[in-house]
């Protein structure tokens, strides 16, 4: 099955397999292909199969389809071809071949590559690629915003304080000595939950000795919390808040 | 194996069924609690040598520190993490350095890196540092956590929503790591905190584990073995069957049960040891 692979300058940012159903290309999120570009239209081409032939068909879009270098309203394509979109690149491959294009050019692999050599991608290769994934991820999914401050505010239950600013990595809810949120209540869990801080600086609670629940949903798996969820475990009900 | 604070662990590692040489490395030190694996690349032996380096590295400035608590943190302090995490990510940050400064005095050694998992229990809290793709799980109650994000190429495609799971796994861009120790002269560790509880398991492991198994296998191997080092010996042989193509390293850190670990004292109280 052929596949798009969908590259910016050096880095690879998406892929995607046409097969029965066609892919189409543009700005608005429904697309099969979505590229977050103003250059790039809402629903700009699509790809798909015609009797065994891959094609693509440019929708009149504003700034146009390029195949290979030449301006296209509906062409065939084969693997190798490249499709000029605004900036962005986008390879036709034969599934089985869609790493290749993304090693050429600077990956460091051994004289005789074994597929499953581990690889370090190169200093310049590596700032890039984080540095596409940054913007990308950025008009993708807006980051929570990192100047508010997470609070557990008690609204119900024996706790030592009744307001928490969670800075730590971890914060543990029991009776232990490393706990943050000690409950006071006598048969009160060690441990009843945890709350993570992870890298994307969003809070997870997770079952301890208790399981947890988030709005009446029982965290069987670690759960993202969200600024005004209301968290209740071992007898205490806790709102989740990003103060400013 | 066992020590005094109810910590129980097992290990092992195999070369695989494919690969000539095992360019995996484990260290122990069981009076700190502390358990680092590693997972070398690079041409020759140089893998070896990186893991190795990356190992015993991270296990002496760790012991460094025990004697002398004033030990320097290499690379500063991070806000919001104990002391105990952050001379992990400091030891994490020396073996960077070990590693890189030998690669660029050797031109036999050029290019070599490594992954790093380290965990440090501290009674109830653990402490993790990690770099690349070797990874630490938790099983609690029967549930299989994944405590560690892997530094690849793919993982941070998925992480952006740029590529599904599903896409990720049939990718063939699997071994692309984005951070690696020995690369630069300086890493960026990234650290956790997490709570141990009684019959926790901690499970550290090389990719040739992850690659070959579910983590239903791999909760399955773990809950159902006695002892930890049972549970290691078990996913390393399922691993090898399931294909064993790359290095296969585990370390398998329990928190007894209080009931077990008093048994298991009054035990050795009749047998005079």
């Amino acid at each position: 099955m052929p596949k798009l692979v969908l590259k910016f300058q050096n880095s690879v940012l998406k892929e995607a397999a046409v097969g029965e159903r066609e892919v189409s290309i543009g700005r608005s999120p429904d697309n099969g292909l979505v590229i977050d570009n103003p250059a790039v239209s809402h629903y700009h081409a699509r790809v798909f199969n015609e009797e065994g032939r891959l094609m693509i068909e440019d929708f009149g879009s504003m700034n146009g389809t390029f195949v290979n270098g030449q301006r296209v309203k509906m062409v065939a394509l084969k693997p190798g071809d490249s499709v000029e979109i605004g900036k962005h690149t986008i390879l036709v491959a034969d599934s089985r071949e869609t790493g290749d294009p993304f090693f050429k050019g600077g990956v460091p692999r051994p004289a005789a590559p074994k597929i499953n050599e581990t690889v370090m991608l190169d200093t310049k290769e590596r700032r890039e690629f984080l540095q596409k994934v940054a913007a990308v991820g950025e008009s993708a999914q807006p980051a929570p915003a990192r100047v508010k401050v997470a609070t557990l505010v008690v609204k119900n239950g024996k706790t030592n304080q009744k307001e928490y600013t969670l800075s730590d990595k971890l914060t543990v809810i029991g009776r232990s000595a490393m706990a943050t949120v000690k409950l006071k209540a006598w048969f009160a869990p060690k441990v009843a939950a945890q709350i993570n801080r992870r890298e994307d600086n969003c809070y997870y609670i997770g079952a301890a000795e208790k399981v947890p629940t988030i709005n009446g949903q029982p965290v069987i798996h670690p759960a993202k919390l969200s600024s005004g969820d209301i968290i209740e475990v071992a007898g205490i009900q806790l709102e989740f808040v990003y103060r400013d | 194996m066992s020590d005094s604070a109810g910590i129980e662990y097992g290990t092992r590692s195999d070369t695989g069924r494919v690969r000539e040489n095992n360019e995996d490395s484990s260290c122990i030190a069981p009076e700190l609690n502390l358990f680092v694996l590693s997972d070398g690349m690079g041409g020759q032996a140089s893998g070896e040598i990186a893991s190795r380096l990356t190992t015993e590295t991270v296990v002496a400035h760790c012991r460094d520190a025990e004697q002398n608590p004033a030990l320097p943190l290499i690379g500063g302090r991070l806000e919001g993490i104990s002391d105990a995490t952050n001379r992990l990510v400091s030891a994490v940050r020396l073996a960077n350095r070990v590693v890189h400064k030998a690669a660029k005095r050797d031109a036999a050694q050029a290019g070599m890196g490594a992954t790093v998992v380290a965990v440090v229990v501290n009674g109830e809290r653990v402490s993790l540092a990690h770099v690349g793709d070797s990874r630490a799980y938790r099983l609690r109650n029967g549930e299989l956590e994944r405590l560690t994000q892997d530094h690849s190429f793919i993982a941070e495609q998925v992480r952006h929503g740029l590529m599904t799971e599903q896409d990720a796994a049939n990718s063939n861009l699997q071994n692309v790591l984005l951070r690696a120790l020995g690369a630069e002269a300086e890493v960026e560790v990234e650290a956790g905190e997490e709570v141990l509880m009684e019959g926790d398991t901690i499970l550290l492991c090389s990719d040739g584990l992850t690659h070959e198994l579910s983590d239903a296998q791999i909760a399955g191997a773990l809950g159902d073995a006695d002892d930890p080092q049972e549970a290691a010996d078990r996913l390393v042989d399922l691993a090898n069957e399931a294909g064993g193509e790359d290095n296969i390293t585990v370390i398998v850190v329990r928190s007894a049960p209080r009931l077990v670990g008093t048994i298991s004292k009054i035990g050795k109280w009749f047998r005079g040891s």
